[in-house]
C-alpha cells in the first residue's frame, strides 16, 4: 500500500512542474503586464514612457524569462509564494485572507447538494417508475439546464430584493462576523452552486440505492419480515451512501473552480472572486499560484480518492 | 493587432518592446473634412435623449461649459446631408473601414458604439469597434518617434473620457513629443505654452479660447459629451448644510457635521463603497477617488466644489508673491499623524522629493513640483534633493523656477504623508509599501479595522486639530471605481453615500424612495479621439 | 470530471447496471421508463430541431434587422410588430435572440465536434496502439484535466484575449480531454476483440485498423458525450459573457443579450429583454441533455442483442 501511494506522489511532482512552468510560459505571452494596470488609462497620458519603464525595472519585469521562472520557482518551493504586483500583498496572506470564504461556501454548498441529492435520489429510486420519479429526473436535468449566474440573479432579484428574506450578497458585517451571524449571507450563494452538483448526486444516488436494493442481503432482510422503511434505510441507503460520498468527495475540488461566476454574482470575497480580479488586472503572480493551488487541489483529492479505492479494492494496486 | 492564438506562437519570437517594420498607408483621417464629416453624422441630441436618457449634455468643446467657453463655437448639429457633401469633398473611399476602440467594459458603451455604427452607415462610412485588451495604456497612448508622420497607434478612433483637475489637462496631451493622435504644430505649441505660461485669469481665457475655435474645425477630439457625475445618499443622512461638488477630488464637503440617523443599536453608522480590495490605493494618482483618500489624509488647503482653493486645512495660512515664483505654507501647530506624531513642513518636503519619482504621479501634482527650482536636476539625478524647497519646523517654502498656474489647485488636493513610516519606501514601489494595508493619516477620521475585501470601519480621530466629527463610525465595503454593486447595496440599505458616473445606476438610484441623487457638473468630457498623423501603420 | 481511473470503473459499472435495465428490473416500472425517456428524447429533438432550425433560417424568419438601430422605439413591450420588444438602443430582441442562437450553437456545438475531432482522434490510435506515444498522450491529457475548468477557461482568456474563434478554440482545449480518455478506454476494451486480431494478422494498417474498423464500434458512446459537451459549453459562453470574458460583446450570443439581466433595473421592469432569451437557453441545452439522455439508452452496447 505504501509502495503504491508513494508511486503516485512520485508522478504527481514532475506533473506539477510541468504545469508550473507550462502556467508561467502561458501568462508570459499575456500582452501588457501589470504596470499596464497600475495605471488607469484615464490619466496614463500624463505619464512619462521612461517613468513606466522605471517601475518595470523595479518590479523584475524586464529579466528573461527563464530567468524569472527560475527564481520564482526556487521561492516557491522555499515557501515564499511571492506577492501580488498590485498591492505588494504577500500571496500567502490573501490566500490565507480569501480561502476560508471559499471553503465555507463549498462546503455548504456540498451539504446541500448531499442531502437535496440524496434525499430526492433516494425517493426517486424507491418509486421507480412512478410519476414523481419522472418528474424529480426531468427536474434533474432542468436543473443542469440554467446558466447559473441567471439563477442566481434571479435569486437575488426574488429572495433578497422582493421579498427581503435573506442579504444580496457580501460575507461580513462590522459586528457580525461569526459564521452564525453570516449564514444568512451563505444561504443563497451556496443553493446557488448546489443546483449543478445536486443532479449529479441524484442521479448516483439513485442508481446506487437502486443497485443496493437489488442485493441478495437487502432480499433476505425483506424476508425475515423487517419494516419496509427500515429495509430501506438502514440497510439499502447506508449501502448505496458509500459510492455516493466519495463522488461527493471527488467534486470538492471542482467547486473552486465553479465558484468563480457565483462569488461574483453574491460580491462574496473568495478565492474565485480574487482570480477573476487577478485575470482582469494581470496580476501574473496571483493568477499563476490560484491556478495551481486549484490544480492542486485537484490532484490530491484524486490522489485520495485513488488510495481510498485501492484500499476498497486491492486489485486496483496491481495496475 | 487581433490576437489569436497563432500569435501564441509568433510572439516567442519576437522579442518583447521591438517593433516590427510596417508597411504605411495615407491615413483617411487626416483630412480636416473626413473628421467634420464624422462630427455631423452623429445625433448627439438624440443619443443623449434616449440612450442617456437625458442623464449627460451635448459637448461642442473639450472645455466643460462655464467661464472658460469660448462663444459662438460650432455645435455640429446633425446634418447627415452635410456629412456626405463633406465626404465626397474629401473623396471618402467607401471600402474604407473605420477601426474604433474603448476601454470601458459596460453594456451602455456597448450600446453607444451600435448607435455610432449605425448613424455612421447612414452618411456612408463603415465602422467596426472593439475593446482594447492587455497592454490598453500602450496600445492608446503610444507616441511616434520624433519627426516621424506615421502615427504610433494602430486605431483610427479611439472613445475615452478626459477627467480633469484643471482646464490644461485637456489640451496639454497635443504637446510636442507627447501627442498620439494630433501631429504636432506650431501653432498648438504655441497656445499649450499660452495657457500654461500665466497665472491670470483673463490671459488664460483668451487663450483657452483661441485654442477651442482652433480645435472646433481641427477637431483633435471630437467632444461628444459632457458627464456629469450624481452624488447618491440615502435619507439616514443629512449634510447639515455642507457642499456637494466634484467628488472624485477633494473639496470641502463639510464631512465632520455629517449626522446620520442611528441604528437600532444606537450608532451612528455611514455605509458607503470604494473601500479597500486589498490594499489602500496612494492618493496621490487618484487624489479623492476613493473613500480612504478623502477621509485619512488632509491636504494643505480646503477647496470649494469646483476644486478651487479657498480656505485653510494643514496649513493655517499661506502666502503668494506677486510674480507667482514663490510660496510659502505654515503648518497646523497642532495638526498630527493618527499615531500622535505632528506633522511637519519636512513630512510635505519628504513627500514632494518622493512623489515625484513615483511612477504613477497625477499630471497636474507631476507638473506643480517639476516647475519648483532643481526639480529637474533632481528627477534627472543630478542633486540629492530640490534646491527650491524649504522646510523649516512648520513653515515650508517653494521657489519657482517656472511658472505654474494651478500650484494652489494642486495643494487642495495633494495629501503629504508621513515620513516616519515611510521613510524607507522605494518609490517605485510606493504602492507596494505594507503601509497601505493599515495607513496611518492625519484627517479627520482613522482607521478601526481593516477586514480586506469584507469592509473597513473608520471613526473619527480623537486628536483631529479640526475637532471631532459628529457621525460615529464609516464603514465601506470594497469596490472599484466602477461599483457593479450599487444598485443592489442601496436598495438593500447597505449604501448610504456614493458617488457613480454609470447612467444605469442614477435611473434605479432615483427610483428609489429612500436615496437621493444630485447632479454635479466636473470637467468629465467623453470624446472620441481622431488619429490625424497624415500616415498609419498597415 | 477526471483522473480517478478506479472511481471512473466503479461509476461505470454501476451506470451499465443501471442503463441495461437490470436495476430497473420488474414489470411496468422499466417499461415506464423506457418509455419516458425515448420521449423525453423525441422531445428534445424536436425543441433543438426548432431551435436550431430558426436560427439557421433567421433571414426568413425575423422581420427585423438584429443590427437595425431605432433610438426612438427603445425598451417596447412586446407587440405584433416585435414578438420580444425592443432593446436599449431600439434593437428588435427577437431578431437577436434568432441570430444570437447562430453563434451560440456554433460555439456550442463546433467546440464539442472539435474537441470531439481532437480528443477520438487522439485517443483512437494511441489507444489502440499503447506504448510510449499512450503515455504521452494520456500524460498530458491529465494535465489538462487537473485544472478546474472555468480556471483554465479564463487563463486562456487572459492569455490569447476575446474573439469568436479564440473562444472555441479555448473551449476545445479545454474540453478535448474528457473524450480522448473515454475514447481510449473504449479502443481499450475494442483492442481485445478477435476480430482485431484478425485485421493484425492480415496486415493491416494500424491507422485503418483504429480508425477504419475499431472507432466505428464507439461511435455511441462519443456521440452522447458530444452532445452533452455541447450543453455544457453553451453554458460556458452565458457564464463567461456575465463575467464580461466571452465572444465580444459587439457579436450577439445567448450569452450576450442575456448579460443584459446584470442591470438589476433591466431585471426587474424589462423582463421581456432577458426572459426570452434565458428560455431559449435553457430549453436548448435541456433538449441536448434530454437527447444525450435518450442516446445513451438507445447506443450503450450492454443494451445490444
Amino acid at each position: 500500500m505504501l509502495t503504491y501511494t508513494l508511486r503516485r506522489i512520485m508522478i504527481l511532482i514532475p506533473m506539477l512542474l510541468v504545469i508550473s512552468f507550462l502556467v508561467y510560459l502561458g501568462l508570459e505571452l499575456t500582452p501588457g503586464d501589470a504596470v499596464e494596470y497600475m495605471i488607469p488609462p484615464d490619466v496614463a497620458n500624463t505619464l512619462s514612457r521612461e517613468a513606466l519603464d522605471e517601475l518595470r525595472e523595479a518590479l523584475g519585469l524586464n529579466k528573461s524569462f527563464l530567468e524569472r521562472y527560475w527564481i520564482w520557482l526556487t521561492n516557491v518551493l522555499q515557501g515564499n509564494f511571492g506577492h501580488s504586483t498590485s498591492g505588494g500583498v504577500p500571496i500567502s496572506q490573501i490566500f490565507l485572507d480569501r480561502l476560508p470564504a471559499t471553503i465555507e461556501l463549498s462546503i455548504l454548498a456540498l451539504f446541500f447538494s448531499t442531502v437535496i441529492g440524496c434525499t430526492l435520489g433516494t425517493i426517486s429510486a424507491l418509486r421507480r417508475g412512478s410519476a414523481s420519479d419522472s418528474l424529480l429526473t426531468v427536474a434533474g436535468m432542468l436543473g443542469v439546464s440554467i446558466p447559473e449566474f441567471f439563477f442566481g440573479l434571479v435569486a437575488i432579484l426574488t429572495f433578497a430584493l422582493n421579498l427581503a428574506w435573506l442579504p444580496v450578497g457580501g460575507r461580513l458585517l462590522p459586528g457580525y462576523e461569526t459564521l452564525w451571524d453570516r449564514l444568512p449571507n451563505l444561504i443563497l450563494p451556496a443553493l446557488v452552486l448546489s443546483l449543478m452538483m445536486t443532479a449529479g448526486v441524484m442521479r448516483y444516488s439513485r442508481a446506487a440505492m437502486l443497485d443496493a436494493l437489488s442485493r441478495e442481503y437487502i432480499r433476505t432482510a425483506r424476508a425475515k419480515g423487517l419494516p419496509e422503511w427500515r429495509v430501506n434505510f438502514v440497510h439499502g441507503f447506508r449501502t448505496a451512501l458509500t459510492p455516493v460520498i466519495v463522488l461527493i468527495g471527488f467534486r470538492l475540488p471542482t467547486l473552486i473552480g465553479g465558484s468563480v461566476i457565483i462569488e461574483q454574482v453574491f460580491q462574496w470575497p473568495g478565492v474565485g472572486n480574487e482570480f477573476v480580479t487577478a485575470v482582469r488586472s494581470q496580476d501574473y503572480p496571483l493568477v499563476m499560484m490560484i491556478a495551481l493551488f486549484s490544480v492542486l487541489a485537484m490532484l490530491l483529492a484524486s490522489l485520495i480518492i485513488d488510495i481510498l479505492t485501492a484500499l476498497i479494492d486491492p486489485r486496483v494496486r496491481l495496475e | 493587432m487581433k490576437r489569436t492564438l497563432t500569435a501564441l506562437a509568433l510572439s516567442t519570437a519576437l522579442s518583447v518592446g521591438a517593433l516590427p517594420a510596417l508597411a504605411e498607408s495615407a491615413n483617411p483621417l487626416s483630412d480636416e473634412r473626413v473628421r467634420q464629416a464624422i462630427a455631423y453624422a452623429i445625433d448627439m441630441e438624440t443619443i443623449v435623449d434616449t440612450l442617456f436618457e437625458g442623464k449627460a449634455i451635448v459637448a461642442d468643446s473639450m472645455i466643460p461649459n462655464g467661464f472658460w467657453k469660448a462663444d459662438g463655437l460650432n455645435t455640429y448639429a446633425y446634418d447627415p446631408d452635410k456629412a456626405r457633401a463633406l465626404l465626397e469633398e474629401a473623396n471618402w473611399d467607401e471600402d474604407y473601414v473605420l477601426d474604433v476602440v474603448f476601454y470601458y467594459g459596460d453594456q451602455l458603451t456597448v450600446d453607444l458604439m451600435t448607435v455610432l455604427q449605425s448613424q455612421l452607415a447612414d452618411v456612408g462610412m463603415q465602422m467596426t469597434y472593439r475593446k482594447l485588451e492587455g497592454d490598453v495604456v500602450t496600445q492608446l497612448t503610444a507616441v511616434p518617434e520624433t519627426g516621424s508622420d506615421t502615427s504610433a497607434v494602430d486605431w483610427d478612433i479611439a472613445y475615452g473620457a478626459k477627467a480633469a483637475l484643471v482646464m490644461q489637462e485637456y489640451y496639454n496631451v497635443y504637446m510636442d513629443g507627447h501627442s498620439t493622435y494630433t501631429p504636432t504644430d506650431d501653432q498648438r505649441n504655441e497656445l499649450i505654452r499660452r495657457i500654461n505660461g500665466t497665472a491670470d485669469i483673463d490671459e488664460q481665457r483668451a487663450a483657452f479660447v483661441d485654442f477651442q475655435k482652433l480645435e472646433n474645425d481641427a477637431l483633435s477630439d471630437i467632444p461628444l459629451y459632457y458627464q456629469q457625475l450624481y452624488i447618491f445618499e440615502s435619507d439616514r443622512v443629512d449634510r447639515m448644510g455642507g457642499l456637494y461638488g466634484n467628488a472624485q477630488f477633494n473639496y470641502d464637503w463639510g464631512i465632520l457635521d455629517w449626522e446620520i440617523e442611528p441604528d437600532e443599536n444606537g450608532k451612528r453608522i455611514l455605509y458607503t463603497n470604494k473601500g479597500p480590495i486589498q490594499f489602500f490605493f496612494h492618493p496621490w494618482l487618484n487624489p479623492g477617488l476613493r473613500i480612504g483618500n478623502k477621509v485619512l489624509w488632509d491636504r494643505l488647503l480646503s477647496a470649494d466644489g469646483s476644486l478651487v482653493p479657498n480656505g485653510p486645512q494643514l496649513a493655517e495660512s499661506w502666502e503668494v508673491s506677486s510674480d507667482g515664483l514663490t510660496v510659502s505654507f505654515d503648518l497646523q501647530d497642532n495638526a498630527t499623524w493618527h499615531d500622535g506624531t505632528p506633522v511637519t513642513a519636512e513630512d510635505v518636503s519628504w513627500s514632494i522629493h518622493t512623489a515625484l519619482k513615483v511612477p504613477a504621479l497625477n499630471g497636474v501634482l507631476s507638473n506643480t513640483f517639476s516647475s519648483i527650482e532643481g526639480a529637474e536636476d533632481y528627477k534627472a539625478g543630478n542633486a540629492d534633493s530640490i534646491a527650491g524647497i524649504t522646510a523649516d519646523g512648520d513653515k515650508l517654502t517653494l521657489q519657482f523656477a517656472v511658472l505654474d498656474p494651478n500650484v494652489l489647485v494642486s495643494f487642495g488636493q495633494f495629501a503629504p504623508m508621513p515620513k516616519h513610516l515611510l521613510g524607507d519606501v522605494n518609490p517605485l514601489e510606493f504602492q507596494q509599501h505594507a503601509y497601505w494595508q493599515n495607513p496611518v493619516g492625519n484627517g479627520p477620521f482613522r482607521i478601526e479595522e481593516v477586514k480586506m475585501n469584507d469592509f473597513a470601519r473608520f471613526v473619527p480621530y480623537e486628536n483631529y486639530y479640526g475637532g471631532t466629527a459628529k457621525i460615529d463610525e464609516i464603514v465601506a465595503f470594497p469596490s472599484e471605481d466602477n461599483d457593479p454593486n450599487v444598485v443592489k447595496n442601496a436598495a438593500a440599505g447597505r449604501l448610504d453615500y456614493g458617488f457613480t458616473k454609470s447612467v444605469a445606476d442614477v435611473q434605479a438610484l432615483e427610483a428609489m424612495e429612500h436615496m437621493r441623487v444630485i447632479a454635479a457638473d466636473i470637467p468629465y468630457t467623453r470624446s472620441l479621439r481622431m488619429n490625424a498623423y497624415p500616415k498609419q501603420p498597415d | 470530471m477526471s483522473t480517478s481511473a478506479a472511481l471512473n470503473r466503479r461509476f461505470d459499472k454501476l451506470k451499465a447496471l443501471e442503463e441495461s435495465g437490470k436495476l430497473k428490473s420488474r414489470g411496468s416500472g422499466r417499461a415506464f421508463r423506457k418509455l419516458l425517456s425515448n420521449r423525453l428524447a423525441v422531445l428534445g429533438l424536436v425543441m433543438f430541431t426548432i431551435i436550431l432550425l430558426a436560427s439557421v433560417f433567421a433571414p426568413l424568419i425575423a422581420e427585423h434587422d438584429p443590427l437595425r438601430v431605432d433610438l426612438r422605439s427603445r425598451l417596447l413591450p412586446p407587440s405584433a410588430e416585435h414578438w420580444f420588444g425592443t432593446d436599449m438602443t431600439g434593437r428588435d430582441v427577437f431578431a437577436r435572440v434568432l441570430y444570437g442562437g447562430r453563434i451560440s450553437i456554433l460555439v456550442g456545438l463546433g467546440s464539442a465536434l472539435l474537441a470531439a475531432v481532437v480528443g477520438v482522434g487522439i485517443g483512437c490510435y494511441t489507444g489502440y496502439k499503447g506504448g510510449w506515444i499512450d503515455t504521452v498522450a494520456l500524460r498530458t491529457s491529465e494535465i489538462f484535466m487537473s485544472f478546474p475548468q472555468l480556471i483554465l477557461v479564463l487563463m486562456l482568456v487572459a492569455i490569447v484575449g476575446q474573439s469568436l474563434v479564440n473562444l472555441i478554440l479555448i473551449f476545445v482545449v479545454t474540453g478535448w480531454g474528457p473524450m480522448y480518455r473515454m475514447a481510449r478506454a473504449r479502443m481499450l476494451s475494442i483492442r481485445e476483440e478477435e476480430f482485431v486480431q484478425a485485421l493484425e494478422s492480415f496486415g493491416v494498417g494500424s491507422i485503418r485498423i483504429a480508425y477504419k474498423h475499431m472507432l466505428p464500434n464507439a461511435l455511441g458512446p462519443i456521440m452522447v458525450n458530444i452532445t452533452l459537451t455541447t450543453a455544457m459549453f453553451i453554458l460556458a459562453e452565458a457564464g463567461l459573457s456575465f463575467l464580461g470574458l466571452g465572444v465580444p460583446l459587439q457579436i450577439p450570443t445567448w450569452g450576450n443579450i442575456l448579460n443584459a439581466a446584470q442591470d438589476l433595473r433591466i431585471l426587474q421592469n424589462y423582463w421581456w429583454i432577458w426572459l426570452p432569451v434565458g428560455l431559449v437557453i435553457s430549453s436548448f441545452v435541456l433538449a441536448v441533455n434530454f437527447i444525450g439522455d435518450g442516446l445513451r439508452d438507445s447506443t450503450d452496447p450492454t443494451m445490444q442483442g
